[in-house]
């Protein structure tokens, strides 16, 4: 997932700064730090590579060198396959970090240790033994200079987990795609889902224009009748023509929505390759359980029907004019005092207002 | 009938409410006293009412004729009166199954049907003299019906059994509810008015002479078929029993028979016992239906038009019924058959209402969900099977599930054949469907890119094979439908399909607790619903992440679902201190919990409406007694001032809308309870 990461870039270090006029004055520390600066960013160096930048002229002067960058926090030492490496920070926060205390820093570098899995801030006390209230302190304090956020876990919706600000947290802790911060990304859901609910219905239903059959209708019944009363010039009563039933004149613009004949109804998997396809989201991923997880939801939402274990298609109504049924469509289904409401008393059927008003009639006062 | 004889108060209250607006006010205390005392006997009724012995009696003998009681005789020899309330709340239905027998047998049908709910349950010869009155009683009556060009077949007024008779029942809900006066009393015949708004002008008297039963022939064809379909049954003596009764009494039968009148002991016995009394049960009531042979030797014939069935059957009998007097033809019928069918009481049968209702239902529903043409071609599919349909569920299922994998009773079956045979013709059938489909069978011309035909097809000139294969494609969205209307079960030439009534119910249920939640909370608290449904107890994490919301735009809607009653909350104590902070909350669904208090609030809501009503009669009640005075009546304009015609106009404006409210509460109540049993949910 780091690859399409969202962590805004830090700001990339600038030359303009590192490199003043007086070049003599630049240390060699700054010198290995602009060199490192050249490669892409979050680019990770080993020793072998930092000793071929040749700035130093020992391994002993190299060792120093990077101490001091380490030092002023214009590096990260890190360890990889129990090799030390090494990190740039960019400027600014590496002036961020020299502003810390002691304290935040301790916990800072706990919290940059975890990465995007993000730390619990009750772990982090048992890690760092500060008390509550320097803990709390501090990462209010690094939340204020923007160097850590929280986030509510997904897994434990109660627990408040701390990551570096940059980073994109988890999905363990963030949950799928269609959350960020810990709760659910309304806009993003709503906007995918209107998407897959077009989708599904180009899919799975077609819409016919009003005069999609225009025929003249031919009453041939009559017809035949007619023919016969010719030849017979009597009519049998058993052939009396049947009625036709009105036509009402179609108008063209008006259009219905039919369910298509022989659809290939759409699965979490085919929607969710689809989604990607069109690159409706940019830096996330739709899996299939995450579609799957949309899909379901929108089933709850009367959108879609579940045809069979996996198939979904668009659910329709036939008329758009919404009755419920014959309790809740008179007064006394949707009434707020519907249980207070008794035989005789202040609340009856004879003082009630919205009867009344339903019936436009008088009621008792 | 044993879950929906579980009364509650408010169930009590209403049908009290539905007995007095139809019996009057005598046949409601009696009622309301069984209401609230339960079981009675008559003397234990006298004590606690302060009526007297004699208007007890009157009252009960009215509830008796409705069926609105259960009377047992146990061995004591005393009498024991219960409220049948199936029965009881079926009152608000009677306007509802005059539509329903019109819209499947046609007017005559409608007719024969009014009566016998109007008289209750009613010996056939007596139904025979309210339609044919011997001469003498004609003449007697010749003066008082004034100015009808009915005829005399159409008895006003006629006195049978005590009670009122209405003939003229082309009715709507509204008018048949106002109609329906029977007086309580039961002692002399009461003339009812012909509401004047259901039966307009002149024009209709024509219209009124075909829709006349011209012969007791037609009347007992009408019977007959009414009977085979399953509309009107037998009554008997076990129909009287109440439910406790009738599991005793079969228990009793069942236990001399199988144990020599010793109570089986081991497990096994026991179940084997109880699984016999249930068949016992079974075979009582579906004895119940069995049609007795009849004196007219009519075809059996499908077709509800009865003049088509009389005339065809005339020729193809060769013998002109009609030829011989009424009364000989009668007599030598009874003397011919088996001499009971005169005698034969019949009643309407309240369970194949609810069957009628729920066809209906469905397709409506259809028709929200998938459109007019597809609905129409489900109801007829539906009506085709509701002959072989006895009620909605059974009631009394063996313990041990029926096989699943037993063979369909191929009467549960029907086909695009079928349908294609009896849909009517104006219909277009090849609306909602896709062109492309149409194409495919027509194989005439393409479809363009705007989704038009290339050649244009009058859905009209469609040969049978064309026709059911484009009512297969509406078939098909019924099935593909989450509802699953109907499932596909075998190909016999054509597809046969049938309907899994009881899985559609269950949905339906849903459907109807979700409509209610969608009207209080909107779309959210469906939402909320559907989650829970679908993945049972969740605590609030869960929730959130089936709904993809976040808790806070929960909250609300959990607890004022929760305060309503449709959902329920559980705390788990995760420690041992039982702290709220270290519990696990969890919320869920109960369908059948959401199902009983939804049928409970609709029940008040009923109620709401009967005294709504009562309370806005109230307020027009002199200018309601002068407009019924018999000067008054279609002479309105003369005789009411302006303010009073108004104040009439908007009474009637307000009763119907009450009613009509009332009748879609109904309309709930048979979704929620009638279609299907007790629902083990979670
Ligand atoms: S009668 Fe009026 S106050 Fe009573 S429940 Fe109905 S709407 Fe509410």
């Amino acid at each position: 997932m780091a690859s399409v990461s969202a962590a805004p870039s830090p700001a990339p270090p600038t030359k303009d700064e590192s490199a003043p006029v007086l070049a003599t004055e630049v240390s060699p520390a700054d010198l290995l730090y602009d060199k490192c600066a050249e490669s892409p960013q979050g680019t990770v160096f080993f020793q072998r590579e930092l000793s071929n930048m040749q700035v130093a002229n020992s391994m002993a002067e190299l060792t120093r060198l990077l101490q001091d960058l380490c030092d002023r926090h214009l590096m990260k030492l890190m360890t990889f396959d129990n090799e030390p490496c090494w990190k740039l920070r960019s400027k600014t926060e590496a002036e961020k970090m020299r502003r810390l205390t002691p304290d935040e820093r301790l916990l800072y570098h706990h919290i940059d240790q975890v990465q995007s899995e993000g730390i619990w801030s009750k772990a982090l006390r048992a890690r760092t033994n500060v008390t509550q209230q320097v803990l709390t302190k501090c990462l209010k304090s690094l939340e204020s200079k923007d160097l850590v956020k929280s986030v509510m876990s997904v897994k434990f919706p109660n627990r408040k987990m701390y990551l570096l600000k940059h980073l994109r947290p988890s999905e363990d802790i963030a949950g799928g795609p269609w959350q960020s911060e810990g709760d659910f990304d309304n806009a993003l859901i709503s906007i995918v889902s209107t998407a897959v609910s077009q989708h599904v219905e180009q899919e799975t239903c077609i819409r016919v224009p009003g005069d999609w059959n225009s025929y003249t209708p031919v009453d041939r019944t009559a017809a035949i009748a007619h023919k016969k009363a010719q030849v017979q010039s009597v009519q049998d009563i058993e052939d009396t023509p049947t009625t036709k039933s009105f036509r009402p004149p179609v108008d063209p613009s008006a259009s219905r929505l039919v369910h298509r004949n022989n659809p290939k109804y759409p699965t979490a998997a085919s929607i969710s390759a689809w989604l990607m396809s069109k690159q409706i989201l940019r830096d996330k991923e739709v899996r299939e359980d995450d579609m799957e997880q949309l899909l379901e939801m929108m089933v709850l939402d009367g959108r879609l029907e579940k045809i069979s274990g996996t198939n979904y298609r668009t659910a329709m109504t036939a008329s758009d004019v919404q009755v419920f049924n014959g309790f809740v469509d008179a007064p006394c289904g949707n009434c707020p005092v519907f249980d207070l409401c008794s035989d005789e008393g202040e609340i009856c059927a004879r003082t009630c207002v919205y009867f009344g008003e339903w019936l436009s009639t008088e009621s008792e006062e | 009938m044993s879950y929906l004889q579980r009364e509650t108060p408010i169930l009590a209250e209403l049908c009290t409410f539905l007995v007095e607006d139809q019996y009057g006010e005598l046949a409601a205390r009696v009622f309301s006293v069984l209401a609230r005392h339960g079981r009675q006997t008559l003397a234990a009724l006298v004590r606690a009412s302060y009526l007297n012995g004699r208007q007890i009696k009157h009252g009960l003998v009215v509830l008796i004729q409705q069926h609105l009681l259960f009377h047992s005789v146990t061995e004591s020899d005393v009498n024991y009166y219960e409220i049948d309330w199936q029965q009881s709340y079926c009152l608000v239905r009677y306007g509802k199954v005059l539509k329903l027998v019109e819209d499947r047998y046609g007017k005559k049908a409608t007719n024969v049907i009014s009566n016998l709910l109007t008289l209750g349950h009613t010996r056939i010869v007596d139904l025979k003299e309210a339609y044919f009155p011997a001469p003498e009683v004609a003449e007697s009556r010749g003066g008082e019906t004034n100015g009808t060009s009915l005829g005399k077949r159409n008895a006003n007024g006629e006195r049978v059994n005590g009670t009122a008779i209405k003939t003229n029942g082309i009715t709507n809900g509204v008018a048949s509810k106002q109609d329906n006066l029977t007086n309580g009393d039961g002692g002399h015949a009461n003339g009812v008015k012909i509401s004047g708004t259901t039966n307009g002008d002149g024009a209709e008297e024509d219209a009124q002479e075909e829709n006349t039963i011209q012969s007791v022939d037609e009347l007992y064809a009408i019977i007959y078929h009414l009977m085979q379909q399953g509309w009107i049954m037998k009554v008997e003596d076990s129909q009287f029993l109440s439910p406790g009764d009738m599991h005793d009494q079969a228990r009793a039968a069942a236990v001399d028979e199988n144990y020599g009148g010793n109570n089986p002991t081991g497990n096994k016995d026991k179940e084997v016992l109880a699984a016999d009394i249930l068949q016992r049960k079974r075979r009582i009531r579906d004895d119940w239906l069995t049609v007795p042979k009849f004196p007219t030797r009519k075809r059996q014939n499908a077709e509800p038009d009865y003049g088509m069935s009389n005339k065809r059957a005339k020729i193809s009998h060769g013998n002109d019924w009609t030829s011989h007097g009424d009364t000989v033809l009668l007599d030598a019928g009874y003397t011919t058959s088996q001499a009971t069918s005169a005698d034969l009481i019949i009643r309407v049968n309240p369970e194949k209402v609810t069957v009628g209702m729920r066809t209906e239902q469905l397709a409506l529903l259809v028709e929200t969900r998938l459109g007019y043409t597809t609905s129409q071609i489900y109801r007829v599919m539906l009506r085709l099977l509701e002959t072989n349909l006895a009620r909605c569920y059974e009631e009394w299922p063996d313990r041990i599930k029926d096989d699943p994998d037993a063979p369909i009773d191929s009467r549960h079956l029907v086909t695009a054949r079928d349908v294609a045979k009896n849909i009517d013709r104006s219909i277009d059938l090849f609306e909602s469907l896709d062109p492309h489909a149409i194409v495919q069978i027509t194989r005439k011309g393409h479809v363009d890119k705007h989704h038009r035909l290339s050649n244009p097809i009058d859905p009209d000139s469609l040969t049978l094979d064309d026709k059911t294969k484009i009512i297969d494609k509406h078939i098909q969205l019924l099935s593909d439908d989450p509802f699953h209307f109907v499932t596909w079960h075998s190909r016999a030439g054509y597809s046969q399909w049938h309907v899994e009534f009881e899985e559609i119910a269950k949905s339906v249920i849903q459907q109807e607790v979700e409509n209610t939640v969608a009207a209080r909370k909107g779309a959210l608290g469906v939402k909320l619903i559907r989650a829970l449904r679908k993945k049972g107890k969740l605590d609030e994490r869960q929730t959130c992440n089936a709904m993809m919301m976040s808790a806070q735009d929960l909250r609300g809607v959990v607890n004022d679902m929760t305060v309503q009653g449709l959902i329920q909350t559980q705390e788990v104590p995760r420690v041992e201190r039982r702290e709220a902070k270290h519990s696990i909350h969890l919320i869920w669904y109960d369908r059948q919990r959401a199902r009983e208090k939804l049928l409970h609030d609709t029940y008040k809501g009923m109620v709401r409406i009967m005294q709504r009503i009562s309370y806005e009669r109230g307020k027009v009640k002199q200018l309601l007694i002068k407009a019924e005075r018999s000067d008054v009546v279609g002479n309105e304009e003369k005789w009411l001032n302006r303010g009073e015609l108004d104040a009439l106009k908007k009474w009637k404006e307000v009763q119907e809308k009450l009613l009509l409210q009332l009748f879609r509460e109904d309309d709930l109540v048979a979704t929620l309870r009638d279609f299907i049993g007790p629902l083990i949910s979670v």
